[in-house]
């Protein structure tokens, strides 16, 4: 609305700022000086001619000469003070650069001068434009044209006072002399260009987002500010310090290794995009690319970080792991990272889940890490917070950066990915095409819309689990719930009623399927009354029985739903045939037990302790011919062997779990 | 838009037209001003401005004030009759944002030519910056003010209280439109975006010769080459009409010589 409702308004307004503005404004003192200034010619034109006229090397002359720097460098300088606004070109004056010849330049009226308090009000673009289509109707060139449009829109109902201060600004004009008219509208035109630069011009005022903050307020020095300053000292000092060798030797590393990289200090292919407005680098390195740029592979031997923050050479990472079978220790750090960062609300279960899926005794995705680091772990995982799994995702980390990382750079799988890589050609743009390319740029995809990208991708990863870990030993979770890692958990406490499985439209992860029959029998428990304490004397039929009810009541539902293709990869994969058998197995009883309640069974659902006998560590499947009938009992009996979280054992059982 | 003459029909008008008549006479007469106002701010820090410069800006000041103030009272009295027909109502409501904008714009100017000011002091007047002009802007302040022609003893010498005086008084008055503007929002409820202006999206261009000729000489400065290129055509054309006049010729007197 205007410059006045600091109060109601909210919004970004405030430009960053921009120190460099007082200091050229003092330049711009120096340079007026007569006997020590730039020195300045009249400009002939046809009828009259104009005073202060200044030409380019002079202009380069006199700073080179100030600043005591070569050309070159005065040069570069010069052109900052034509892009900011405080000299303009009376030649081409669309270009804000300084040319080292005879080429005209005049100093802008200090009204004119950029400014940091107060932004460039879009009232006043719409009153100027007005005032030159006053003077000759379709002057205007096409993105003033635009801008005229859009601002009629949005500012319509200014828009008598503007058409009338147009005119009157114009009969105010004429008052003035001639030269003095012309002198004025170029000052105007030139102040435009910078602030509203035609496709094209770099502008140095085109800075980017808003802060909301108003950089130029003085802090008011409250106690609280004083507090602050002290805590950042304090902090400063402690910092822990680095040998100037030691951290300029990493940065010299740094950017040697880095140089041929970046867009700006070297050829950028096939087109720099903040140069040439031409996007086609940006389409070629999206973040999940089928085929990556060579530039882009060879970044990710660089370091094992770089090929962990790279969303396709993670993925990458991830095939190779697959084929090796060490696709938990991936999982995990990945779903650690998910802990981390994601909201605190979620925080809790994830922690469970993690906890059951990796780090349990018996887990389906179990990952070695050592007894103190497990100790410490689950000692913190008794009152989750965000980086309770730090030490374990350092150690997976680390693991992975020693041992797999390695294999993985000589392994088939990169080394195919390097050979498919594409190296795109450098493409030049004549300056016509430049033009075109910069009228077309569009603003990229709403992060609202990348975001909702981002989701489904993870559902998609969700369902294709990858299942490769499973052990006789580990908890036959109905349909091969493992982590896979990604997920951004639909959160688990859907609707309480049975059919739940029917609202989620996307096939949903197998995790929030456990979780939501957890929580569904939960709720029969609650409902049904009289059933007491869940007795642990018989826990092991009925457990078995009702664990077999239950896991077979959500495969049921699973597969009817049309959810196979977990249990086809769980069959297709050579080291879980037993997985496949369970379910086979599974299937055959179900019908035998179609409405066995399963309350008390959930109520001992996590009192039940696990103990494995230490002989049995988690072997990957041998073979499946076993006699499978005695293996169902048995199995039903272990099966019965739920995993506990250490956090729920200490908290005491009610009746309805 | 001419200016309306305040003395319009005192005779036969409902009252709250003959309100309407004025309100706009002095919201037009704001307008101005404020122009003029911008014209001579443009002026301040260059190699045209001194001490009249700085007077002419006091006088405008002056004037933009004394009418903010009587517009203020006029519209706000008026727009918090709640007996106010609807058509006026829009009417004065338009007026009401004309107002609201002007004013705006006044208080950046003002603001702008303050902190100017504070950089460039008159009394060092080789730091004013180069800018070309050549004039000063008093016919600009004579069309403020209204006034046939602006009469000034230039005061040569710029004692510094005057100059701290300004100063003070230029704050004051900055202040002032704040608070100006600050009591319009709470007084008055206008709903910008319910208002719908009766003007055209551009402008009718205002023919003169005075304009084509300013236009040449932009024309003049920035486009060399392309004058080269019009001469080119003209010569092409005039080429081309006289080959056609020699031909009709030939033809002509061929005919004349065979038949």
């Amino acid at each position: 609305m205007t410059i006045r409702n600091t109060l109601r308004d909210h919004g970004q307004r405030y430009r960053p700022r921009m120190a460099c503005l007082k200091k050229a404004e003092k330049l711009m003192l120096e340079m007026q000086d007569p006997k020590t200034g730039v020195k300045s010619q009249p400009q002939r034109l046809v009828i009259t001619t104009i005073p202060h006229a200044i030409t380019g090397e002079d202009i380069i002359a006199w700073l080179a000469d100030r600043f005591q720097v070569d050309a070159q460098e005065a040069r570069s300088f010069g052109s900052t003070l034509v892009a900011l606004g405080y000299i303009y070109p009376l030649r081409d004056h669309k270009r804000l650069v300084i040319k080292p010849d005879a080429s005209l330049y005049r100093f802008q009226t200090p009204y004119f001068w950029p400014t940091q308090q107060w932004p460039v009000e879009d009232t006043d673009y719409a009153i100027y434009l007005a005032k030159r289509n006053i003077r000759k109707k379709g002057i205007l060139e096409l993105h003033e044209q635009e801008q005229y449009n859009r601002l009629h829109k949005w500012m319509n109902h200014k828009w008598d006072f503007i058409v009338m201060q147009a005119k009157e600004q114009y009969r105010a004009a004429k008052e003035r002399k001639k030269p003095d008219r012309v002198v004025f509208e170029c000052q105007e035109r030139a102040y435009w260009v910078v602030h509203r630069p035609p496709p094209g011009t770099v502008s140095a005022m085109d800075y980017g987002l808003d802060r909301r903050i108003d950089p130029n307020t003085e802090e008011v020095k409250t106690p609280d500010y004083y507090e602050r300053i002290m805590i950042f000292t304090q902090q400063s000092i402690m910092r822990p310090r680095v040998k100037s060798s030691v951290s300029i030797g990493a940065l010299v590393k740094y950017c040697a290794t880095y140089r041929s990289h970046d867009p700006f200090l070297s050829n950028c292919l096939p087109s720099n995009p903040w140069l040439t407005d031409d996007v086609t680098y940006w389409t070629l390195n999206m973040p999940n690319v089928e085929i990556p740029t060579k530039m882009r592979v060879e970044r990710w031997t660089f370091s094992f970080g770089e090929l962990l923050s790279d969303p396709r050479g993670r993925n990458d990472f991830r095939l190779f792991l697959k084929k090796e079978f060490s696709g938990e220790n991936l999982a995990f750090w990945e779903s650690c990272e998910d802990l981390k960062w994601g909201t605190a609300a979620t925080m809790r279960e994830k922690a469970e889940q993690i906890y059951k899926t990796f780090l349990a005794r018996g887990a389906p995705r179990w990952i070695n890490i050592d007894g103190k680091t497990m100790e410490v772990t689950v000692k913190g995982l008794k009152h989750p917070h965000r980086y309770v799994l730090d030490a374990a995702q350092t150690h997976i980390y680390m693991l992975m950066k020693k041992d797999s990382y390695g294999r993985y750079m000589k392994s088939p799988v990169f080394k195919d990915t390097l050979q498919k890589a594409m190296s795109p050609e450098e493409h030049k743009f004549s300056d016509s095409q430049l033009e075109q390319n910069a009228k077309k740029r569009r603003p990229s995809l709403s992060p609202i819309v990348l975001r909702q990208q981002e989701q489904e991708q993870k559902a998609k990863m969700a369902a294709n689990v990858d299942i490769t870990q499973l052990c006789r030993f580990t908890t036959p979770v109905p349909h091969l719930a493992v982590y896979s890692g990604i997920s951004d958990f639909p959160s688990a406490n859907a609707s309480p009623s049975l059919p739940f499985l029917a609202q989620t439209p996307v096939c949903p992860s197998p995790i929030s399927v456990a979780l939501d029959s957890t929580s569904a029998s939960d709720r029969r428990v609650e409902a049904s009354e009289g059933e007491g304490e869940g007795n642990p004397a018989a826990p092991a039929t009925v457990g078995g029985n009702a664990s077999k009810s239950r896991v077979a009541l959500s495969l049921r539902r699973l597969l009817r739903r049309g959810c196979t293709p977990t249990t086809m990869f769980a069959s297709l994969s050579p080291k879980c045939h037993s997985a496949a058998g369970t379910s086979s197995r599974i299937q055959p009883i179900s019908p035998d037990q179609p409405s066995q309640a399963p309350p008390r069974r959930i109520a001992n659902f996590f009192q039940i302790k696990v103990d494995i006998p230490p002989e049995c560590r988690i072997y990957p499947i041998e073979s499946e011919d076993e006699d499978e009938e005695t293996r169902a009992a048995s199995r039903g009996g272990v099966g019965a062997k739920e995993i506990i979280c250490p956090w729920e054992s200490l908290s005491p059982q009610n009746g309805t779990g | 838009m001419p200016l309306v003459n305040n003395k319009v029909g005192n005779d036969g008008t409902v009252g709250t037209d003959k309100a309407l008549a004025d309100g706009k006479a002095l919201v037009d007469s704001l307008m101005k001003v404020v122009a003029c106002y911008r014209h001579l701010a443009s002026c301040v820090g260059g190699c045209t401005d001194s001490l009249q410069l700085r007077d002419e800006l006091r006088q405008t000041r002056e004037k933009a004030q004394k009418l903010a103030e009587a517009i203020c009272h006029h519209l706000t009295s008026h727009l918090r009759d709640k007996s106010l027909p609807k058509e006026q109502r829009k009417e004065m409501e338009l007026l009401w944002v004309a107002f609201s904008s002007s004013l705006e714009l006044l208080h950046v100017d003002m603001c702008k030519v303050f902190n100017v000011a504070d950089i460039f002091s008159l009394a060092n007047s080789h730091t004013l910056v180069q800018t070309g002009l050549q004039g000063g802007g008093s016919e600009v302040a004579a069309r403020a003010l209204s006034l046939p022609d602006l009469n000034q003893t230039p005061s040569q010498t710029l004692p510094a209280s005057l100059e701290s005086q300004e100063h003070s008084t230029m704050e004051q008055e900055i202040s002032q439109i704040d608070h100006m503007i600050d009591d319009m929002e709470m007084k008055v409820n206008v709903l910008r975006w319910m208002v719908e202006p009766h003007g055209p999206q551009y402008a009718d261009p205002l023919s003169s010769t005075d304009s084509t000729s300013l236009a040449m000489l932009s024309v003049d400065e920035e486009q060399p080459e392309q004058q080269s290129l019009c001469q080119r055509k003209h010569i092409f054309v005039l080429l081309l009409l006289f080959c056609v006049v020699l031909l009709a010729a030939t033809l002509s007197v061929s005919i004349v010589l065979f038949s």
